[in-house]
């Protein structure tokens, strides 16, 4: 293993010249096509700009809003808050009226007078729906219909809080599932498919550090802590170009920054797990914390067991999010957060463990009020290991790890209200280390068995620009430009056409031996029908360096990631998206209807029989083919009022077609349901009641099946259909909840509820897997037998704050 | 133990008895894995009584009705040639439909021989679809051997199969020994040790196990099979090569009982071979397992199976008084 010390810096400065000017290049021409276009933007507005920003919070714990609407009536025309809670708006002298709208949240319309550059940090009172009571009067947020994103959902932590859950964990990633395009990838699991993608083509971010496995528990709980967590945005297609790397989709959790009032916590107990977070502010209210922990505790109650081996044996896991918000001044804020979890398995005969670590630094800076200024440097760990305990022959110890350093800024622009450019620079350090088996103890016949490590760079460049040609019409257009490179010290392997290693290069450490280079356009348009509806499109071009080499449909934590190199070619895929959006009743129902294609280049799958752990050899059991994907999906949400929810349904399919597979005919992919049926809805009872309750439904996944059987070793070998011919039965499930909040007295600060929810509520016995197995006395007698996880689940769990 | 064995030694068997309850059906190769409700709960009754609910509790298994279409009529040879001197066996059966639930359809009246290219074995129809050699014959470590068939009549088409293996040399066993594990499960298991100083080649072995004589691992999904990438060249030192349970009528021992362990040095088609039998006979499940597969065989004309050629050592070990 090697130590931790070479600078990923001196890796780009020894990159091969040829690419350093191409580099160079693209800097240069993006450059002069931003001051192109925003200069030509400025014309018609030739009078003297004033500029407006400021930083929205939430007014009830000073949290600073992403995404926030800003709508000028005057100019039919806004702006939306940054990731960090900032807007600017540049306009010409004069009086305006502004609108600020967030769903959950009141609106707010102020009138400004403005005459040179002025701040305004908004507040905004959260809604509290109450029974019989519209709560909101004037209009509602036309976000949906107006925004220039598509294929783009924001999750705001109340909605993920009402939808039932499993054991009463509620969680981020089983949410998203249940909209229209993102499909689980077993049951219960957090593994999730994105428009026929394959789950290892989501780049997931915690507070813009990738995690590099979201899942704890064999992936029945994501890593994110919901009571950390601030914002949620899944990006399914039209991924921004400030972000790359993934072919399918951008899940961007954002963590909460604690709360800038009060000294606060919250806490809940539930049936597998208990979470407690403290935040507030510090140090003249300029700082706020946060700090939230989550920890099972199946395992708490084996000491209590009669048994030696299971008073001995661990099962559990934990989350420990860390957040510390300082505001220097007016123009400088920094932001440091960090994430650690760990799952732990042990028993008498193994142990288990692995466990994503990150780490962010942030600094905002405002160079100007216009141009707003950003820079992360950032870590991200993942690791594993697992052995046998020492004393026996076949003692041994098995780790791999994974870890990145990166660093970017990004600029935010604001020259003129009808441009926002942003812009910025990526490099990342990757280093792999696939695996290594050791012999532990001194009884151990195992030899220590290493392979070798392996290291990259990944460095972009991006830039696009959000320009609204007219009230009705709002282009987006960008480019990212995306370098990997191979880096010593390495070995690689050649392989001849029948995959079988020939002969291998060994690279010195420093030497960059390999690079891919790749030009992602994108470009989305927003066209307003009228004020009700719109028409969005868009088209994207996304590479991926890395791929997670996992042949099941759920994975382990086991799985490893690997990189690009000369013998394999990055993922490619081009997506075009195209919708009609259409609010009714005054903006209280929102309805989307999206279709999209994608068209994947280079797919990765694995030859029959791969194996993908602990092979130094990897890379001769992968086939490349090509794929494609298509689906429309239709969404009708409703987000205020007493009933809220949402109801989808999506037809999509995905196919993929490789030579060595399936004879080289074309098979369903993976995560191909064609039809996905999601509704979710929750009711405002009383003021203390409300019940949640969600249903879906889901064509089985592609299966083969045996079609036929040969006996060999008093065995019945089965022989198989083609890949992928059937499918598991369709799946269904209800889940119910119902919370009751406790009496709310006045100067009392404890605020408390419980939840009661009850996971697959009609007991269906959905599919985990189906196997054929045969009659334990008569081997000849063969039958089909299906594994299902989760009967009805009731849980209970309480939540508190104060 | 391969990259196979151990990622299925800690995912299904061991590790993972946890969560399956297969740490009392304890034995490579690993059963097939399954959440055993009724097992994790004696397993860890004390958390489960005091936690409620859990996880796994209400998972479970049950049969249901699957239609499976026919694939096309294919042969399926099963024979080996060993070191042993005795009557080597080919077994010739056709494919079926998967639930077809009758002893495989015997192939009859085919012409079968085995030759080195010096020497050539004709293999008499013993019974039907079973083809054997005369009783004195023997393979020679570093020989190549060719299986021919010729049919009757033709099946998928093909009239005439061969298959070639050659018959790779193995160390002799120094000793095997058995240690008694009682906490291992209810009755306890008996772990099986091997003794042998393994060469620097790359080598693959299967190990079988008899009792008194009487092979208890009869059946493909009972071998253990390995290669030797973590071992090569070591001293085993009593690397545990099989588990027998206590608990079973087939392998409980009682003091005196002696237990043989047979090595054969098997080749590498012919351990790729089993290993993947046994991963589809085991079955799949969402998180460890790749899209089911064919198994690839060494016959040719699209037949399935194995001739494989191999050579034998054995060693004998008396299972002691035991509390």
């Amino acid at each position: 293993m090697r130590n931790s010390d070479n600078s990923p810096r001196l890796y780009a400065l020894s990159g091969p010249k040829k690419h350093m000017h191409t580099l160079r290049l693209i800097l240069i021409s993006l450059t002069v096509l931003i001051f192109t276009f925003t200069g030509r933007a400025a014309t018609p507005e030739s009078s003297p700009k004033a500029t407006l920003s400021g930083y929205i919070r939430d007014a009830s714990n000073g949290e600073f809003l992403i995404g926030v609407s800003i709508y000028c009536a005057e100019l039919r025309s806004g702006t939306v808050s940054n990731n960090y809670g900032f807007y600017s708006l540049s306009l010409s002298p004069g009086t305006y009226t502004l609108r600020f709208s967030y769903i959950g949240f009141e609106m707010q319309e102020i009138k400004v007078r403005l005459m040179k550059d002025s701040v305004a940090d908004i507040s905004m009172a959260p809604l509290h729906a109450e029974l019989g009571e519209v709560v909101i009067t004037g209009k509602r947020t036309d976000a949906n219909v107006r925004a220039p994103e598509m294929s783009m959902v924001k999750m705001d932590i109340k909605t993920i809080q009402k939808v039932p859950a499993l054991l009463g964990e509620v969680d981020v990633i089983k949410v998203l599932q249940l909209l229209p395009g993102v499909q689980s990838t077993s049951e219960g699991s957090t593994g999730f498919s994105v428009r026929g993608g394959s789950s290892d083509q989501n780049l997931i971010l915690l507070d813009e550090a990738t995690i590099h496995n979201a899942s704890h528990l064999m992936g029945f709980f994501s890593v994110f802590n919901n009571d950390a967590i601030k914002d949620v945005t899944l990006y399914k297609g039209d991924i921004p170009a400030a972000y790359g790397g993934r072919l399918s989709s951008l899940l961007d959790v954002r963590m909460k920054d604690g709360n800038a009032r009060e000294y606060k916590v919250t806490g809940s107990i539930g049936t597998v797990s208990s979470k407690l977070t403290f935040e507030g502010p510090l140090l003249a209210n300029r700082t706020t914390f946060l700090v939230s922990g989550r920890r099972t505790y199946a395992d708490l109650f084996l000491p209590l067991a009669k048994d030696e081996n299971v008073r001995k044996s661990k099962l559990y896991f934990y989350d420990l999010n860390l957040k510390i918000t300082h505001v220097l001044n007016e123009n400088n804020r920094f932001y440091l957060s960090g994430y650690a979890g760990h799952d732990t398995f042990k028993n008498q005969f193994a142990s288990m463990g692995f466990g994503n670590q990150t780490g962010s630094f942030r600094w905002n800076h405002l160079f100007s009020k216009r141009l707003f200024f950003n820079l992360s440097l950032v870590s991200s760990r993942y690791k594993y290991q697992l052995g046998t305990p020492e004393g026996e022959a076949s003692s041994f110890r098995w780790t791999s790890m994974m870890r990145d350093y990166s660093a970017r800024f990004d600029f935010s622009w604001y020259p003129v209200s009808n441009h926002t450019l942003r812009y910025g620079a990526t490099t990342t350090f990757h280093e792999f280390f696939p695996g290594s088996a050791t012999g532990l103890g001194s009884a151990t016949a195992i030899s220590d068995f290493i392979l070798p490590s392996e290291y990259a760079l990944e460095h972009s460049l991006y830039a696009s620009d959000e320009y609204k040609i007219s009230p009705a019409f709002t282009l987006k257009y960008g480019l990212r430009f995306a370098v990997f490179q191979n880096v010593g010290p390495g070995t690689y392997y050649n392989f001849d056409a029948s995959y079988n290693p020939v002969d291998s290069v060994v690279y010195g450490r420093g030497d960059v031996f390999h690079t891919y280079s790749s030009l992602e356009p994108r470009l989305a348009f927003t066209y307003l029908v009228s004020d009700v509806s719109s028409v969005k499109g868009s088209y994207s071009h996304t590479a991926q360096f890395l791929t997670l080499a996992q042949n099941s449909t759920a994975g382990t934590p086991l799985d490893i990631w690997f990189p690009a190199t000369p013998n394999v070619k990055p993922q490619l895929c081009d997506q075009a998206a195209i919708g009609y959006f259409r609010n009714f009743s005054s903006n209280r129902y929102e309805a989307s209807v999206e279709v999209y294609y994608k068209s994947f280049r280079n797919v990765i799958d694995f030859r029959d029989h791969a194996v993908l752990l602990l092979n130094p050899y990897l890379e001769g059991e992968l086939r490349i083919g090509k794929g494609y994907s298509y689906g429309i999906e239709t969404l009708l949400r409703k987000n205020e009022g007493v009933v809220t929810g949402w109801i989808s349904y999506t037809y999509s399919r995905a196919f993929r077609q490789v030579d060595e597979i399936n004879n080289g005919n074309r098979y369903p992919a993976p995560f191909d349901k064609p039809h996905t049926v999601n509704v979710v809805v929750n009711y405002e009872i009383s003021s203390r009641w409300s019940a949640s309750a969600t249903w879906v439904y889901a064509t089985g996944l592609p299966v083969t099946f045996p079609t036929g059987r040969a006996v060999v070793g008093n065995a019945v070998i089965p022989i198989y259909s083609d890949r992928n011919a059937y499918r598991m039965p369709d799946y269904h499930r209800l889940d119910v909840s119902a919370t009751l909040k406790g009496k709310q007295k006045p100067g009392r600060k404890w605020q408390g509820e419980w939840n009661l929810s009850v996971y697959n509520a009609y007991n269906r016995h959905n599919a985990w897997s189906i196997n054929f197995s045969h009659d334990s006395k008569d081997p000849n007698i063969t039958y089909a037998e299906k594994t299902y996880l989760f009967a009805i689940i009731p849980a209970l769990t309480y939540n508190f704050k104060f | 133990m391969n990259t196979h064995t151990i990622s299925r030694f800690i995912t299904e068997s061991k590790l993972f008895s946890w969560l399956s309850g297969s740490g009392s059906s304890h034995r490579f190769p690993a059963g097939k894995f399954r959440f055993r409700p009724e097992r994790v709960v004696s397993f860890m009754r004390p958390a489960f009584m005091v936690f409620g609910l859990t996880l796994f509790l209400a998972s479970c298994t049950e049969r249901i009705d699957v239609e499976l279409d026919s694939s096309y009529t294919r042969l399926v040879v099963d024979g080996s040639i060993t070191t042993d001197t005795t009557a080597h066996t080919v077994i010739l059966t056709s494919t079926s439909s998967y639930f077809f639930n009758q002893p495989a359809p015997p192939v009859t009246g085919a012409q079968v021989s085995i030759t080195d290219g010096t020497l050539t074995f004709g293999l008499a129809e013993a019974e039907p679809g079973v083809y054997r050699t005369a009783p004195l014959v023997h393979g020679v470590p570093g020989h190549t051997y060719t299986l021919n068939i010729k049919l009757a009549q033709p099946i998928g088409g093909h009239e005439d199969y061969s298959a070639m293996s050659t018959l790779e040399p193995v160390s002799p066993l120094d000793s095997v020994s058995l240690l008694f594990h009682p906490e291992w499960s209810k009755e306890g298991i008996w772990e099986v040790k091997c003794y042998v100083q393994e060469p620097p080649t790359v080598d693959f072995y299967r190990f079988l196990i008899y009792r008194n004589q009487k092979l208890v691992t009869d059946t493909l999904n009972e071998w253990f099979v390995t290669d030797d990438k973590f071992f090569n060249g070591n001293y085993t030192n009593g690397a545990s090569v099989a588990y027998l349970q206590q608990g079973s009528p087939e392998e409980g021992l009682r003091p005196g009982d002696r237990v043989t362990l047979e090595v054969n040095s098997i080749g590498k088609a012919y351990y790729t071979f089993v290993t993947e039998a046994q991963a589809e006979i085991r079955g799949s499940n969402p998180l460890f397992s790749g899209p089911p597969s064919n198994v690839t065989g060494n016959i040719t004309n699209g037949a399935v199976g194995f001739f494989s050629a191999h050579s034998v050592t054995r060693s004998v070990a008396v299972a002691p008084q035991f509390p």
